[in-house]
């Protein structure tokens, strides 16, 4: 059986989901793993939703077809709501617990409860929500909400054989204020081992 | 932010962006000259190039447009230095006309044209596909299904160039432009960036006269093409089966993968070379098929050929392509799949993926907005109210740039938006026909330099009432702030000269330009009450030049040195929950709360000062002073 992982980020244009993706996909080259990364650039990256297809191991194609993907990762909740059709049928949706509202006048914002429901209605399962505007701030600042996300990702165990603790390190490591990513990723991974069981 | 790693030693295998992986591809082929106007997906390539620039004593150059950049590496080329010039698809329309004519003319050292081709539009105003570009101009195409094959190519296409004296185009699509993997390296030989140019004008002076001879020659150098391409890594055949996929570019990774989960048998023949097709190639895949599926983003290019070699051969196979595949968008694992089990006879409900069910409650829609802090929101604020004050109508001729977001709600002020510098020449026609309108052309800097000027020519001399708005953030925001002749610096950072536009306006005899800032407001609604009614009452053009750096570029320089941005926020007590911040101005950083008063993300705001001065309240204050040297960034 060919191994692959798919992985859609989901979120909005600056959260720093492109530096996500190609972080965790260094991870997997240094791993001795293949790895794609779809990105979204251009005018679609000013504020607007962003998604970037991670792709690892037996792959070719660099897109997830919907219903293909192991995880849908959120950086934001509504953007998670948007593609949680994208998940597998034994996939997991994983999220950070942040709501941004659109900038678009007189927009209707669903409420936390709302979103988190309907996805659940949709999809059969519950969303694994990781407090990760909290968690980032204790390591320097909400720009690091996307490295909570990787430790949190990575301690749901669904890396496993594509992405280890050592590679994720070494390549946060090697990041501007490494000091503060790292942080970021070890809060993410220690919250998420204790509450995110999938 | 190019990858390091894309200077990394022979043999490393690296995570690169397809674009980067054309740089370095370019850089071990011993690249000398490279130029580009940027446009997504296609910037990566010479911002890489502009970024190795420095290290290794190559020429990189932005050129104001697509068509300078590419008459530019031609005369590097003949001058016999390799060169490369690089453009978003449509950008090859402005370069067509040196295009055609460098068909003509032949090269000397190798020349490469990469056009970054946008199908399902995600930064574009339409899809085409130039592959036709070199059918029409009888110039080899290469498309890449990969960062690795991309790097690979853009190394071939200089000696297959050199070799056949042919300018060679690329076009990588989205999904390879933009898709990092991993790439093993082979040795960088970057080029020498001095040539030696010696006259031959029967073959460089297309005078009609020389250019009968160069039909002649390009028509006999397009035999040589068609032999040569047969002998090129890029186009395989893989396995032996009735049934024959062919698949150009992109399309064969998903075709890969799709008959691989599909269990599909097929002969699976890769086209890196859709223009011309490798006959030979195809004839001995096609030998043993009955029926064969062309799979291919965009236009059937390979599947004519394909149909025409079929024709001209009198064999019996079936041939299919778009019928299967449709035209419209880019190429996914999805639409291959169900077309390979369509076409093999079998059902799609047989596809291993199957998506869940969509959240079924309204979820508000996240359409790109202008950032936090963005000039062009504070100009279109101020542009609105300064018509409504003239009690006119105004045609907003709009143009291409981070500015086209003001199509969007609630500003409304692009009416049309063709292409670059389409704002201006449009205006010029608007004005005459609508005499009850004011005439508003809006355009960025870099558009300006890039496609105005002529337009804005024939606006003055042509007498054409309208007023062109030059929304001046000096740089090219939207691709990622490239400089331009408004920025002072060049590719590599060094400082240059910049050309004002106001002198620009003023040299192309425009009487009346006026400059103001638009951060504020007060300024910004006098300099445009003052321009439009020069234009409605002397029925001539003016030119309004609203200035301020690109708010990105500047809160990006802010955070990398540590300098503190002022900060804004709302007085409790005097907000209203009136909403003119969060409906009317709508600035990202500015939320509203349950109660409907507004509250500024401090982890957002930029610090421009904008809403205080918008809010009918006085509810917005300065609430932290930005450091000294945060007002030495603006520029």
């Amino acid at each position: 059986m060919p191994r692959r992982l798919s992985i859609l980020l989901t979120g909005v244009g600056g959260q720093g989901i492109i530096t996500l993706a190609s972080t965790i996909a260094k991870a997997a080259l240094l791993h001795g793993e293949k790895a794609l990364v779809a990105e979204t650039h251009g005018l679609s990256q000013r504020g607007g939703s962003v998604e970037v297809h991670l792709r690892m191991g037996n792959v070719y194609s660099p897109l997830i077809a919907p219903g293909d993907a192991d995880v849908v990762l959120g950086l934001e909740l509504i953007e998670a709501a948007r593609k949680a059709h994208y998940t597998s049928e034994n996939g997991i949706i994983l999220t950070a617990d942040i709501i941004l509202r659109p900038a678009v006048p007189g927009v209707k914002v669903p409420s936390r409860e709302e979103l988190l429901n309907a996805i659940e209605e949709a999809t059969g399962r519950k969303p694994l929500l990781v407090p990760a505007r909290e968690l980032a701030l204790k390591a320097g600042g909400t720009i690091y909400s996307n490295m909570v996300m990787f430790g949190a990702l990575l301690a749901t165990g669904r890396l496993e054989g594509f992405v280890d603790r050592s590679d994720a390190e070494k390549v946060i490591g090697s990041l501007r204020k490494s000091e503060n990513n790292l942080k970021a990723f070890k809060l993410g991974f220690d919250y998420c081992r204790s509450a995110c069981t999938s | 932010m190019v990858s390091a790693e894309v200077l990394g030693p022979e043999g490393a295998t690296v995570l690169l962006l397809g674009n980067e992986a054309i740089a370095r591809g370019a850089l071990e082929a011993g690249l000398g000259f490279a130029a580009a106007y940027p446009g997504t997906p296609s910037t990566e390539i010479v911002e890489t190039l502009s970024y190795a620039a420095r290290k290794l004593g190559i020429y990189v150059e932005w050129s104001t447009n697509e068509k300078v950049a590419l008459e530019s590496a031609f005369a590097a080329s003949i001058s016999g230095v390799r060169a490369l010039a690089a453009m978003k698809h449509v950008g090859l329309n402005v370069a067509a006309d040196a295009f055609m004519s460098i068909s003509y003319t032949g090269v000397r050292a190798g020349l490469l044209v990469v056009s970054a081709e946008d199908p399902s539009m995600w930064s574009s105003q339409n899809e085409q596909d130039n592959r036709y570009y070199g059918l029409m101009g009888y110039v080899p195409v290469f498309e890449p299904s990969s960062p690795q094959e991309a790097k690979d190519m853009a190394k071939a296409a200089f000696d297959f160039s050199e070799a056949l004296e042919t300018p060679v185009l690329m076009t990588p699509t989205t999904r390879v432009s933009h898709t990092r993997g991993p790439v093993t390296l082979g040795k960088l030989m970057p080029g020498k960036p001095l040539g030696d140019f010696s006259r031959n004008p029967e073959r460089y002076t297309l005078i009609p006269a020389h250019a009968r001879l160069r039909r002649k020659a390009m028509i006999e150098r397009w035999l040589r093409v068609k032999e040569e391409v047969e002998k090129l890594p890029f186009n395989t055949i893989e396995g032996t089966s009735k049934i024959a996929i062919v698949a150009s570019g992109i399309s064969y990774s998903y075709v890969k993968e799709a008959t691989e989960r599909l269990g599909i048998d097929a002969t699976i023949v890769k086209i890196g070379t859709p223009v011309p097709v490798p006959r030979k190639l195809l004839l001995k895949a096609l030998s043993d098929a009955t029926k064969v599926l062309v799979v291919e983003e965009l236009e059937p290019i390979v599947e004519q050929q394909v149909k025409s070699i079929i024709s001209e051969e009198g064999l019996n196979v079936e041939v299919h392509g778009k019928d299967y595949i449709g035209f419209e968008g880019e190429m996914t694992l999805d639409r291959v799949a169900r077309a390979l089990l369509e076409f093999s006879g079998r059902s799609p409900t047989e596809i291993p993926w199957k998506p869940l069910r969509p959240v079924q409650i309204e979820l508000p829609p996240r359409p790109p907005a202008m950032c936090p802090g963005c000039p062009h929101r504070a100009t279109y604020y101020t542009l609105r109210r300064a018509v409504n004050s003239l009690r006119v109508k105004a045609i907003y001729s709009g143009d291409i740039g981070c500015y086209s977001l003001g199509v969007l709600p609630p500003f409304r002020e692009q009416d049309t938006i063709l292409e670059m510098g389409g704002s201006v020449g449009a205006a010029n026609g608007f004005s005459e026909v609508n005499k009850d309108k004011v005439v508003i052309a809006i355009v960025g800097d870099s558009t300006f330099y890039h496609a105005a000027l002529p337009a804005l020519a024939n606006a003055v001399y042509n007498r054409h009432p309208m007023l062109v708005l030059v929304m001046d953030n000096r740089v090219t925001a939207m691709t990622g702030e490239q400089p331009n002749p408004s920025t002072g610096v060049n590719a590599l950072g060094e400082p240059t000269t910049p050309i004002p536009i106001e002198s620009v306006a003023r040299g192309l005899g425009v009487e009346k330009v006026v400059v103001f800032d638009p951060y504020n407001t007060r300024e910004a609604f006098n300099s445009l009450r003052e321009a439009l009614r020069y234009v409605i009452e002397e029925k001539k053009p003016a030119v309004a030049v609203a200035r301020r750096a690109c708010s990105l570029y500047i809160d990006r320089m802010a955070r990398r040195m540590g300098y503190e941005t002022p900060l804004y926020a709302v007085v409790e007590d005097k907000c209203t929950a009136c909403g003119v911040c969060y409906n009317a101005f709508t600035c990202p950083a500015i939320m509203v709360k349950d109660d409907g008063k507004a509250w500024i993300d401090p982890d957002l705001c930029t610090g421009c000062g904008v809403c205080a001065q918008i809010c009918p309240f006085n509810a917005i204050i300065k609430v932290r002073e930005g450091s000294p040297e945060w007002y030495k960034l603006w520029f």
